[in-house]
């Protein structure tokens, strides 16, 4: 029944593989009854949904894992309309504003004061609260996270809020201040061998040490990550000999391809070359950032290391402005254009601070 | 006013291109046969048509589609720039066929009430109060109506023009009269934009007669006659230069002309372009902007522009201008984009290309900042930072540009791709049911895009064999089975198609593959798709989809038996009676393992089951007794039709 990332999933606080000082005091914090407004943050895979969804049965019981999906829709004042989907159960409620973009504190508004202004009404209930799941809350726009601020504490009665993050840098400080924060750390090579081992185990056969080895430092920390790639490792070949490969995501080769062209040559029709790149990335759907992230790390790599603080530099400004911006490839192209203009100035030898 | 003292009256009066007039007139001839219910010409085009107009002399009303004779478009739609004579076209041609005209136009209110009020009213009729010809509708402006919904002008006009469905009516019977009136009078419409978004409708169904801009030789030979009668000396190239200027709009030249009349008797070339310094900057198309921004002017165009050398050298308020007449900064910020790199340069040091970016990402920062605070006083500044762009690029080598296609072609795969990830994670919403808090993950968009969706692909595409399932290896039949199980979780099918050249093959649905695929290449170490192992492996998935459904069925059937009787058995349990022992035992076999909750009814309460020890008794050895026992059942019993259904016999047992 479908893929090991599901299907071995933790279902309980009890369950799961690592952070067992994690999983004791979340467990002693439903006990108390007097749970606070939670914040888990830590990198892609390392397990924060997995922790909420346990932690929501240890505060509930199986009822929260009967879930429905909804689709509803938001008007702005602008009369605009805004589809979102929408997880619940009985006990709690799971969006993601991030979806509407900018239009995110009209959702976050509405959920919240319909929650809120509603108290529990089911009397087997274990807890006298709902619970609102704010998935990629450092996504929030400001305005959102503002709107967030005194509903946390003027409704503490009928809910409490759990925030899920890759960071919390974009969290406002007051915020962070409202909520317990819980770090989940990525976990460390033994504890993800521990995992794949179980689940090798589980699945009956059996891994071997250098598949595994290659497994987590492909996965880098991403649990995820390391499942899936040992799932397809697995289709493609069955007994798993020394001599795999493990594939990278073919937009990742794409974009070490657009790299490769930065970096040979610099020229306007090479500008246009990438430009078709770039564009091809975007119909994919590749977030820009991730792009702009991914090309910028592989030319640093092959650039001289005499120019890599520049183009790390000029990359991190151009990602500012891209998420400001609109038009994302003009934003990407820039890079591109400063860089091989660095690049080329270097290569001739003629300083840019004249240009700056 | 010389523009209405020199409107044409009649259709060989008409200026400018004949083949648009005729078109107009061809198609309002059409109607002939079923406003002057005329037999159509010996030459006619359609024998149909013909039969049709015999007939409707009798009744006409219960005869298949065109039955009245219209043509095919009910409405026609013309459309151009300003001043070129469109509604002259229409008055005229109306006249011409023998109609009379109700026009509506922008001075009406132009809602959809007015559908209803006036022009309904009046097509029923079929003529204007006090006139005895019939009437033909002439919708002026009509790309400047409001509503966007259902009640907006345009949709009830369309509205219109679909005749209702009518039954045949038997002989004697008579109609009803508040059933839907067939449109039969004809109806032009006059847009400027044709591609306006309020009219994109009626667009579809309309008979669209454009209008070009005519050579400005017939304009000026028709300006000079008008001079010659008034008395206005005028030089040719004076007119020239003012069609030229003008864009060949017929009115704004005469009201020029006019004007200048007022005060002199005759015409030069610095008369006129002292008379039109504010007309030039009419409406401009991007293209022209792009043209203008790469290009410097020749010196024709400065000619034409009326302008002199001097003039032509200032270049940073006539391109503002320009890109903000034409109303799309952004489509020419794009195109600027889209364009700079191919130009032709010299430029080692890239100093023009830093420059240009840096204007590009200015701009966009701030048309996007200036959307989302709302803060529209910057407008006013935004074509200044395109402006620049001349004085980077402009070149007199430059080829003309055209309009680019990749940012939007960009936009629609990305759109399309967007689709396949929303469908896929729709299978994963649909599955929710079954899988309770698995697949949460794939709600996050970012991480299917860039995490699932590529090693997926991989996890459904494992070297099998092309074999028949029958003779497979252990091995590899438990690798089939495993794909089945991952592809059906995920609601992943094959799905047999046709290619173009007519091969068979099978397509993944939903699409995931283009993610793998980039350039229209696939990834090296994906094995290419084979038609037999995709062949077995559809017809795998469908055997599992088939076993799942008839469980489900059967699952269900088996619920909602027990509990309509469990309901039963509780009401009862409390009443002190004890009835249907079977069913109690089989709903607390049932519903023991389903939940370990206690039950509890409607309010919330805890149902105390009275009568448990019994029914336990009979579970314990439920397989013997249950055999003997005949059960009867009337199937089409009880007071609400809700619960009349046939089910089968074993889901009760």
């Amino acid at each position: 029944m479908s893929l090991w990332v599901d299907k071995y999933r933790p279902r309980t606080l009890d369950d799961l593989h690592y952070h067992p000082d994690l999983s004791q005091r979340l467990k002693s914090l439903a006990a108390t009854g007097d749970f606070p407004h939670m914040l888990f943050y830590g990198p892609s895979g390392a397990g924060k949904k997995t922790r909420i969804a346990c932690t929501l049965r240890q505060l509930f019981g199986t009822g929260a894992e009967k879930i429905k999906i909804d689709q509803r829709v938001f008007m702005t004042p602008s009369k605009r309309k805004l589809d979102v989907n929408i997880v619940q159960s009985n006990y709690h409620i799971e969006i993601t504003p991030s979806d509407v973009g900018i239009y995110d504190r009209v959702v976050i508004q509405e959920i919240l004061k319909e929650i809120a202004q509603t108290q529990q009404v089911d009397l087997n209930a274990k807890q006298r609260f709902k619970v609102v799941i704010i998935n990629e809350a450092d996504s929030l726009t400001r305005d959102a996270q503002a709107a967030l601020r005194r509903t946390m504490e003027k409704y503490m009665s009928n809910m409490r809020l759990i925030l899920c993050a890759n960071s919390t840098s974009k969290l406002i400080a007051p915020i962070k201040s409202r909520c317990l924060l819980m770090r989940v750390a990525a976990p460390d090579d033994e504890e993800m061998l521990a995992v794949l081992e179980h689940v090798a185990k589980k699945e009956k056969f059996h891994l071997p040490e250098e598949a595994a080895t290659g497994i987590i430092n492909d996965a880098q920390g991403n649990l995820r990550k390391a499942l899936l790639v040992l799932e397809a490792l697995k289709m493609q070949s069955p007994d798993l000999t020394s001599n795999i490969t493990i594939a990278k995501p073919d937009w990742e080769t794409y974009c070490s391809k657009v790299a490769d062209m930065i970096v040979r040559e610099q020229s306007p029709d090479k500008v246009l070359e990438v430009r078709a790149k770039l564009y091809e990335l975007l119909a994919h759907c590749i977030p820009p950032t991730t792009i702009l992230k991914t090309i910028a790390y592989c030319v640093a790599e092959k650039s001289d290391e005499a120019i890599r603080a520049d183009i790390m530099h000029w990359a991190a400004i151009y990602e500012v402005r891209m998420r400001i911006g609109s038009k994302k490839i003009f934003h990407l192209e820039a890079w591109v254009v400063k860089v091989m203009s660095l690049t080329k100035h270097h290569y001739h030898g003629i300083s840019l601070s004249d240009d700056e | 006013m010389w523009v209405d003292k020199y409107r044409p009256k009649r259709f060989t009066d008409l200026v400018g291109d004949e083949s648009v007039h005729r078109a107009a007139l061809a198609w309002l001839k059409e109607w002939d046969q079923c406003v002057f219910k005329k037999r159509p010409n010996a030459g006619s085009k359609r024998k149909r048509d013909a039969r049709a107009g015999e007939d409707s002399q009798n009744d006409g009303f219960t005869r298949p589609p065109d039955e009245w004779g219209r043509p095919h478009e009910k409405i026609l739609l013309l459309s151009g720039p300003p001043g070129l004579g469109k509604t002259t076209l229409a008055h005229v041609v109306a006249a011409q066929a023998g109609y009379s005209v109700l026009e509506i136009n922008a001075s009406d209110a132009r809602t959809g009430n007015i559908i209803d009020e006036r022009i309904k009213p009046t097509l029923e009729a079929g003529q204007c109060l006090n006139k005895k010809k019939p009437v033909l509708i002439v919708v002026d402006e009509v790309d400047g109506a409001t509503g966007e919904n259902s009640t907006s002008f345009v949709a009830k006009l369309i509205q219109l023009t679909i005749d209702g469905k009518r039954k045949r009516l038997k002989p004697g019977e008579k109609r009803n009269p508040k059933e839907k009136q067939p449109l039969l009078r004809p109806i032009i419409c006059i847009c400027n934009d044709l591609w306006a978004s309020s009219i994109s409708k009626l667009r579809s169904i309309a008979r669209i007669v454009q209008f070009r801009v005519p050579v400005p030789t017939q304009l000026v030979k028709r300006l000079r006659d008008i001079c010659d009668i008034e008395g206005l000396k005028a030089e040719s190239r004076a007119l020239t230069l003012l069609a030229n200027v003008a864009k060949s709009d017929f009115r704004g030249c005469l009201n020029t002309l006019q004007m200048i009349h007022t005060r002199r008797q005759e015409v030069t070339e610095v008369i006129v372009r002292n008379a039109t310094v504010g007309m030039k900057e009419a409406e401009t198309t991007t293209q022209a902007v792009w043209n203008d921004i790469f290009i410097p002017l020749s010196k024709k165009r400065i000619k034409d522009m009326g302008m002199i050398d001097e003039d032509s050298q200032k270049y940073v308020n006539r391109l503002a201008r320009m890109v903000e007449a034409s109303g799309t900064m952004d489509k020419v910020m794009t195109g600027c984009f889209a364009h700079y790199a191919s130009l032709h340069h010299t430029d080692p040091s890239w100093k023009r290309y830093l420059r240009a970016q840096k204007w590009l990402t200015t701009f966009d920062l701030f048309s996007s900042t200036m959307r989302t605070e709302q803060e529209y006083a910057v407008l006013q500044y935004m074509p200044y930072m395109v402006v620049p762009m001349y004085s980077i690029f402009a070149d007199s080598a430059n080829p003309k540009v055209g309009n680019p296609r990749a940012d939007w072609e960009c936009h629609v795969k990305a759109k399309a791709c967007e689709e396949i990830y929303k469908s896929l994670s729709g299978c994963v919403v649909a599955d929710h049911g079954r899988h309770t808090a698995s697949f949460r993950h794939l709600l996050s968009k970012e991480i299917v895009v860039a995490e699932f969706a590529p090693i997926l692909n991989r996890i459904i595409s494992p070297p099998l064999r092309p074999v028949n399932s029958q003779v497979i290896r252990p091995q590899e039949k438990a690798m089939l089975k495993k794909l089945v199980d991952v592809m059906v979780s995920l609601e992943l099918r094959f799905v047999q198609e046709k290619s173009e050249d007519g091969q068979l093959m099978y397509r993944l649905d939903p699409p995931l593959d283009v993610c793998i695929t980039y350039e229209g290449k696939r990834s090296s170490d994906i094995p290419p798709p084979r038609y037999a192992v995709r062949h077995m492996v559809a017809a795998a998935i469908e055997d599992e989809y088939a076993a799942r459904q008839a469980d489900a069925v059967e699952k269900n059937q088996g619920r909602k038996v027990s509990s309509f009787f469990g309901r039963q058995k509780a009401d009862e349990g409390q009443l002190g009676r004890r009835e249907a022992p079977e069913a109690a035992s089989k709903k607390a076999e049932t519903k023991a393992p389903e939940t370990e909750k206690q039950p509890v009814d409607f309010f919330g309460r805890p149902i105390i089951k009275r009568k448990q020890p019994e029914p336990v008794k009979d579970a314990a050895v439920p397989a013997p007794p249950l055999k003997k026992v005949k059960v009867t059942y009337k199937h089409n019993e009880g007071a609400s039709a809700a619960v009349r259904k046939p089910i089968k016999m074993h889901a009760l047992l």
